[in-house]
């Protein structure tokens, strides 16, 4: 899968980007931080998920004086191209078209074009507390088969209507109807546990492998689910009657999905107290690359990788090294804020300042080797 | 904030289902630019309303006097009960014409987001209907969603001890939808295939 080109309107600081002919393979956007290239991967990574991986209102995303942001692009896939519009109000719901034709649910668009995103927020999923690796559980269900989104919010909405049941309970006999929101949990807590299940058992070996390269020695990623069994149901439903006093007792749901964790450990360790700084990053880095290969398994394609500033946290063996593995992947959007940090086999390099960007000329097949021997060219439309 | 009677009909508005204050806002103010006949009209469709429609005794559809027009018909199956949320639901069903029976309606889904326990509900209304009327078969027809599907499985426990035959729609509605947005070829084919719960 390829960005063809993008555009990016008013969003954040990019009052008018156009990038055409964007290449297969590695896309470096450089520029110094605040200038730009993190708003410019994130409009790419909009175009793919409907939805900023850096924030959940949109408010920040339309740049200041105006009422819209607009991401536009040409994504070509195994099965077409598909060209995505979005325009994204500072209040309300963004609005979609694909091909010209408007969409409804996001859904829509995701199961025509797969992008994964990393970005530093992601150091969380390592260092954070479970409810960061739930996330990234969820979203690996969601980028792995866009379909079962409704299974996600199906099981989040019956968490959220038993937990108000027993919130709300004025504590005599047992909530009414607690026994359907009980079934209505198991069911839906089984579905999304054996989704969560499968997503980890294709992502675990890709993300341990991707680490293995980096650092020579091997990270492990475990499903820790809240119920575990053959028969998932039955489980489930034991284990609500074993707790059924102290949920009474709490008024909250003890059981269930909104439980479970992901155990990451490197040599033997806990990743989330023991890894070093660089592990922690690089842990993260390869849960998302692992992903990205799950995905690949998965539909027979790959997926766009968007990297927002992959390396600065790593020393620079494990730079290099990751700088190396990024070649042969597809394509591949990198934000870096150093310039030498711009991997030598760059096959494009985007020079970003100020929301505008300037792409580097190449030289005999090879890009230049820096911003004054560059020649500037490319300028976006609607400036100079 | 605005001031006097303005505020009084944004407030009102805004407590209508599915209106913000920025609709109630744009409704009070498309209201009083109105010819004051339109909005003479509308006040006046209100109170007519409310006076002369009524609530069915027997099965909570609304109805223009004591009972409405399908229980007061005597061609309908009365030993088939269709039991949906809202009467608007009961309307979708009967487009479709696949229900030969009469209808029960709930008055909404269980929903302790929204407050709505089963106690709000006319589900002893209907047990009582059931035993009384020598039902044989009661189709639940709630919505496709999780409420809607809450509520299924509790109506159903509760009519079990009864031994009348319990049925659902048949998968194949948009599932997380409305029985509303279904066409009735889907409907039908729900219906045709409604298993027993
Ligand atoms: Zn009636």
């Amino acid at each position: 899968m390829r960005v063809l080109w993008v555009e990016l309107r008013d969003f954040r600081n990019h009052a008018q980007t156009r990038l055409e002919a964007v290449p297969e393979g590695l896309v470096v956007a450089v520029g110094p931080n605040g200038e730009g290239k993190s708003n410019l991967l994130e409009g790419i990574a909009y175009l793919f998920l409907v939805a900023s991986p850096r924030t959940s209102t949109s408010e920040p995303l339309v740049r200041r004086g105006a009422e819209a942001a607009y991401a536009r692009g040409e994504i070509e896939a195994a099965a077409g191209r598909v060209l995505v519009e979005i325009e994204i109000p500072a209040r309300g719901a963004s609005r979609v078209q694909v091909n010209r034709s408007p969409v409804r649910r996001k859904r829509d668009l995701r199961r025509q074009v797969r992008a994964v995103f990393f970005g530093p927020d992601d150091l969380d999923v390592v260092r954070g507390d479970p409810a960061q690796r739930r996330r990234f559980l969820d979203e690996a269900v969601t980028s792995l088969w866009p379909l079962k989104e409704s299974a996600v919010t199906a099981y989040d909405k019956a968490l959220r209507q038993r937990n108000r049941l027993l919130k709300d309970w004025d504590g005599r006999g047992t909530p009414a109807g607690l026994e359907v929101w009980d079934e209505e949990l198991v069911r839906t807590g089984s579905l999304l546990t054996a989704l969560r299940a499968d997503a980890v058992s294709r992502v675990a070996p890709a993300a341990e492998q991707e680490f293995r390269r980096l650092s020579g020695y091997g990270l492990e990623c475990e499903y820790r689910p809240s119920v575990a069994g053959e028969d998932l149901a039955g489980a489930f439903r034991a284990r609500l009657a074993e707790r059924r006093a102290d949920e009474l007792a709490r008024r909250t749901s003890l059981v269930g999905p909104h439980r479970d964790d992901l155990a990451l450990a490197v040599r033997e360790l806990g990743a989330r107290a023991f890894a070093s700084h660089g592990e922690a990053w690089g842990a993260a880095l390869c849960l998302r690359l692992g992903l990205a290969e799950a995905i690949r398994a998965e539909l027979g394609e790959r997926p766009v990788l968007v990297l927002d500033d992959p390396f600065s946290a790593l020393d620079p063996r494990r730079q290099a090294e990751v700088a190396r593995g990024l070649s042969g992947r597809g394509q591949v959007v990198v934000s870096v804020a150093d310039e030498a940090h711009v991997p030598e086999h760059a096959d494009a390099v985007w020079d970003v300042s100020a929301g505008r960007v300037t792409v580097r000329a190449r030289t005999d097949g090879r890009r230049a080797s820096g911003v004054e021997s560059g020649v500037e060219q490319g300028r976006t439309p609607g400036e100079a | 904030m605005y001031e006097g009677p303005i505020q009084d009909l944004i407030d009102e508005l805004s407590r209508l289902p599915g209106i913000g204050p920025k609709s109630a806002q744009r409704l009070a103010f498309h209201l009083v630019k109105a010819p004051a006949e339109e909005a003479k009209r509308l006040a006046e469709a209100i109170l007519q309303a409310k006076e002369r429609i009524f609530f069915c005794k027997e099965c909570g559809n609304v109805a223009e006097g004591d009972l409405c027009r399908i229980c007061r018909d005597e061609s309908r199956d009365r030993t088939v009960l269709c039991v949906v949320e809202e009467p608007k639901d009961a309307a979708t069903i009967e487009r479709a014409g696949v229900v030969r029976g009469r209808y029960h309606v709930l008055g909404g889904a269980i929903s302790p987001l929204d407050g709505i326990g089963p106690d709000d509900l006319r589900v002893q209304e209907l047990l009582e209907r059931v035993e009384r009327e020598g039902v044989s078969e009661v189709i639940i027809a709630t919505n496709p969603n999780l409420e809607g599907n809450a509520t299924a499985m509790y109506v159903a426990a509760l009519l079990k001890p009864v031994g009348v035959k319990v049925t659902r729609l048949a998968s194949g509605l948009p599932v997380g939808g409305d029985l509303e947005y279904a066409d009735e070829v889907t409907l039908s084919q729900a219906l045709e295939g409604r298993r027993e719960m």
